[in-house]
């Protein structure tokens, strides 16, 4: 979907009903498989697998603690499948140009650059974990929960490092805040009809209560 | 004790590189300008990136070791202590040998990005791998710095070592030189003939060879006898 605000809507509106029941966690799949190249949509395999068997952990305790833990499983997967296309599917720009779209020069082109700055570096997370693990086996230590604590301290000390010397280079450079782009979105037809349909997975999640 | 680089290609956004060559024990200098593809060979040589075709053959290799461009990566430890602990070392021996100034109780996090370079590099200097891959071991270092980790794998005996950078000043003693040009890993040759086919050679070390003294080492031993010789 090239259309960034279509697909920032589509997000919104498929979150909604993939939270809202379990009929529209089953609508958003169905939209997830007609709409979506699914091999394409789904990045970092092996972070959105620790991902859902997190939320498989969680749904096995809330099964035993007498909650309804396969409605919170099939729910929470619709979202993680949802937030995967959004994250593949992202060209560097997109936050930026529909947040001023959105929000104007000043608040739209700051919550923008914040969305901007912020995939940016998680696509580096993604390495630096990678390195870290390597650099934490061949020490001898077994790879394991444990293993994430020095990790995350790391990776948390190096974004903040990061966003520290990033707020200094914009200051530098004369940056007081606010700022435009001028970019021409193209909606196609196709995603205009997948933008519908994500309506219509929105409807399905709520007529139930209805 | 081999490691050899059958054809093996591995793509890189819009470029590919492709590492063909035999890794003996020894030193071995691998040199590229930046963003040439060192650290994806690097890590392809150890295993950790797999070639799209092709092949990285391992003989006698038993244990290896990756140094990380970056030394927070190997962080795992709160404080110096910690970390030289990590290791298998005590603290006060690792920090004589990295030559920095720190309490072992202080927050490893806190040494500057030079003082941690030197206390990692400290510590996987003295462990004993087979195969030892240092990516970038000298980014970081000041010239003294630079120099004393020079000795320290100079001191390296057994196994092979593979320095991937692309330092143009210090170096240490090495055996072995390659380089990365056009997507493609060169095998120069062993020391000193390895000089005359390195294409992205130091200016000092171009200016010597052109006046017809020959380094025989890269060393800063190396270099300066080459350029005081008065006739060979």
């Amino acid at each position: 979907m090239q259309d960034p605000r279509l697909r920032l809507a589509c997000a919104l509106l498929l979150s909604l009903a993939a939270f809202a029941s379990i009929a529209g966690a089953g609508a958003v799949f169905l939209w997830w498989l007609v709409f979506t190249v699914r091999q394409k949509s789904i990045r970092h395999g092996r972070a959105i697998a620790a991902a859902f068997l997190l939320f498989v952990l969680i749904a096995v305790v809330m099964i035993y603690s007498g909650s309804d833990g396969l409605s919170y499983l099939v729910r929470m997967t619709a979202l993680l499948l949802v937030g995967a296309w959004v994250y593949a599917d992202t060209r560097p720009g997109d936050f930026l140009a529909t947040g001023v779209w959105l929000g104007g020069r000043n608040t739209g082109f700051e919550l923008g650059m914040t969305a901007e700055m912020a995939m940016g570096m998680a696509e580096g997370l993604f390495d630096d974990f990678s390195r870290i693990r390597i650099a934490t086996v061949q020490k001898g230590v077994v790879w394991g929960p444990r293993s994430l604590l020095p990790a995350g301290r790391v990776l948390v000390r190096d974004a903040l490092r990061r966003a520290d010397e990033t707020a200094e280079i914009l200051a530098v450079r004369g940056y007081r805040g606010g700022g435009t782009v001028c970019t021409s979105f193209v909606a196609l037809f196709p995603e205009i009809i997948a933008a519908l349909c994500a309506v219509a997975a929105c409807m399905v999640a709520i007529f139930p209560r209805w | 004790m081999r490691l050899e680089l059958d054809y093996a290609i591995t793509p890189r956004h819009s470029w590919s590189l492709e590492a063909h060559g035999i890794f003996e024990t020894g030193i071995h200098l691998v040199s590229g300008d930046v963003g040439s593809g060192k650290s994806t060979l690097a890590l392809m040589m150890a295993g950790l990136h797999a070639p799209t075709s092709g092949a990285v053959i391992r003989e006698g290799i038993g244990s290896m070791l990756v140094s990380f461009q970056f030394p927070e990566f190997h962080v795992t430890g709160l404080s110096v202590a910690e970390e030289c602990a990590s290791w298998g070392f005590e603290p006060e021996t690792v920090i004589r040998q990295a030559g920095i100034d720190v309490l072992p109780e202080i927050p490893v996090l806190s040494l500057s990005r030079g003082e941690l370079k030197r206390l990692h590099l400290a510590c996987i200097l003295s462990r004993e791998c087979d195969l030892l891959l240092l990516d970038e071991p000298f980014s970081s270092l000041d010239c003294p710095a630079k120099e004393e980790v020079c000795r320290q794998i100079s001191r390296r005996s057994g196994g092979i070592t593979v320095i991937f950078t692309h330092e143009q000043t210090i170096f240490p003693e090495i055996d072995h030189l390659w380089e990365i040009s056009g997507g493609n890993l060169v095998d120069c040759g062993r020391m000193p003939d390895a000089l005359l086919h390195w294409k992205h050679a130091p200016p000092l070390v171009r200016l010597l060879i052109e006046k017809g003294r020959m380094p025989v080492s890269l060393t800063p031993e190396g270099l300066q006898e080459a350029a005081c010789r008065t006739r060979d």
